[in-house]
């Protein structure tokens, strides 16, 4: 598609042209000097296939050590091909001070021989004129006597589809290598993006989490759960350290010791045990101690006292 | 200079850019989605807690349950006052199998014991239990 067609300017290209001084960007309209047709009728459906044999259709016909490309479309039944040298077209732009990097797009006057209703003269010498249905250069004297009037060449002779020019800047990569990349980089997003809207989190836990709404709707509440967390959480610490307690005390009864007193209350305890002897009352001391619990002796006797908070 | 001039670059930085957007979004989509995984697990590991700590102290069959400790002993030995979700109950003269067994079967009930008190007499013991649950 090309949408900058009807706004730039269309420069006719042919040998002896004089030297141009462009301000603006231009479309470039080359001369058949400057481009070999053929004309053929293929069993084919798209342009792709065509100028896929594109090179073959030349094999003879075009100088040796040209760096041709093809231009290829339909007309009515049959294939147009038309090979060109790039480097040769941008060579002799140059030399006529147009800088490749000024063509936006370039035609082929075979591709506007509907429009060529009259001769249009090159220079002094020739002139371009329609004959067979072709666009060709003819000698402006062989032109008839009813054929000196001349077209006025303006840009409503700019075709619909041109041809860019490869290499035509300063670029680094060439058009093959940015379709590449291009197309690599496109892959990869789509790999992204096929990637990113897979990631849904996990179902089986979403379903988990429903069933378990549905057995605990009042546990919807993320408030509700932190408060009934935090009651149950403190009676369960409370309670387990109370029953840790007791399951302690009753270790340390062993023979010489006996329980006199247990007490737990709210958060406080005070146990009192009987030792028999100084090195059970040491004993159990000790045993005590290792498990971080705060003692004290009676006066005058070997009975140990364990107290504290839970 | 026009921008023709280096169309084939920005044709692929104009690639690399649509693929940066799309690591982007990638990267967000996996780190929302960590997120919100994580969130689910931690409300189900919530849920299961809440549901698991109600099992033990909110049981409604401990009343029944508590039952046990009016049996455990002869009747002689105990004044038992139950009122709502609260116990009171005074042992005396218990023998120290009796204590332990008591003393046991409290330990493995869910209540929330507010004031145990054994005291020996003699041989034997005497205990005060408050409970709730």
């Amino acid at each position: 598609m090309n949408f900058m067609t009807t706004t730039k300017e269309l420069l006719l290209v042919y040998p002896a042209m004089k030297r141009v001084l462009l301000n603006e960007n231009v479309n470039v309209m080359l001369t058949p000097q400057f481009y070999t047709l053929k004309k053929e009728i293929l069993p084919m459906k798209y342009a792709y296939q065509a100028k896929k044999i594109a090179p073959s259709l030349f094999d003879g016909l075009l100088e040796e050590g040209g760096n041709y490309e093809y231009m290829v479309y339909k007309e009515k039944d049959q294939w147009v091909f038309i090979a060109y040298d790039s480097e040769h077209i941008e060579a002799f732009l140059s030399s006529k001070g147009v800088a490749p990097a000024q063509v936006s797009k370039i035609f082929f006057a075979e591709q506007a021989v509907d429009k060529f209703t009259h001769p249009l003269k090159l220079g002094e010498s020739e002139a371009l004129v329609v004959l067979d249905g072709n666009a060709v250069v003819v000698p402006q004297s062989a032109l008839e006597e009813g054929e000196s009037s001349f077209l006025v060449f303006d840009k409503r002779f700019t075709p619909q589809k041109g041809v860019s020019l490869q290499g035509a800047s300063g670029s680094i990569l060439s058009r093959k290598q940015a379709f590449a990349f291009g197309g690599l980089f496109l892959l990869f997003s789509a790999l992204f993006i096929a990637e990113g809207l897979r990631y849904g989190g996990s179902q089986s836990s979403k379903e988990e989490l429903e069933r378990l709404y549905s057995d605990y709707p009042a546990l919807q509440s993320s408030y509700t759960r932190e408060e009934i967390l935090h009651k149950y959480r403190n009676i369960d610490k409370e309670e387990r350290a109370k029953r840790e307690l007791v399951k302690k005390f009753s270790s340390f009864i062993f023979k010489g010791v006996t329980l006199t007193h247990l007490n737990i209350s709210g958060d406080r305890y005070k146990t009192e045990f009987a030792c028999v002897s100084k090195s059970v009352s040491q004993k159990l001391e000790a045993l005590a101690k290792k498990e971080h619990l705060k003692t004290s002796k009676i006066k005058n006797s070997h009975n140990l006292i364990i107290e504290g908070t839970l | 200079m026009s921008w023709r001039e280096y169309q084939n670059e920005i044709i692929a930085l104009a690639a690399l850019g649509i693929m940066f957007f799309a690591y982007i979004y990638k990267y967000n989509s996996v780190s929302s989605s960590t997120q919100e995984a994580k969130k689910i697990q931690r409300t189900i590991e919530e849920v299961k807690e809440v549901a698991a700590l109600k099992k033990i102290w909110a049981d409604k069959k401990t009343d029944k349950r508590v039952e046990a400790l009016h049996t455990l002993v002869p009747t002689d030995k105990i004044k038992w006052q139950k009122k709502s979700k609260k116990l009171t109950a005074k042992y005396t003269d218990l023998r120290a199998n009796e204590l332990n067994k008591l003393i046991t079967k409290v330990l493995n009930l869910p209540v929330r014991i507010t004031f145990l008190d054994v005291t020996k007499r003699g041989a034997n013991y005497n205990v005060e239990l408050k409970c709730k649950w």
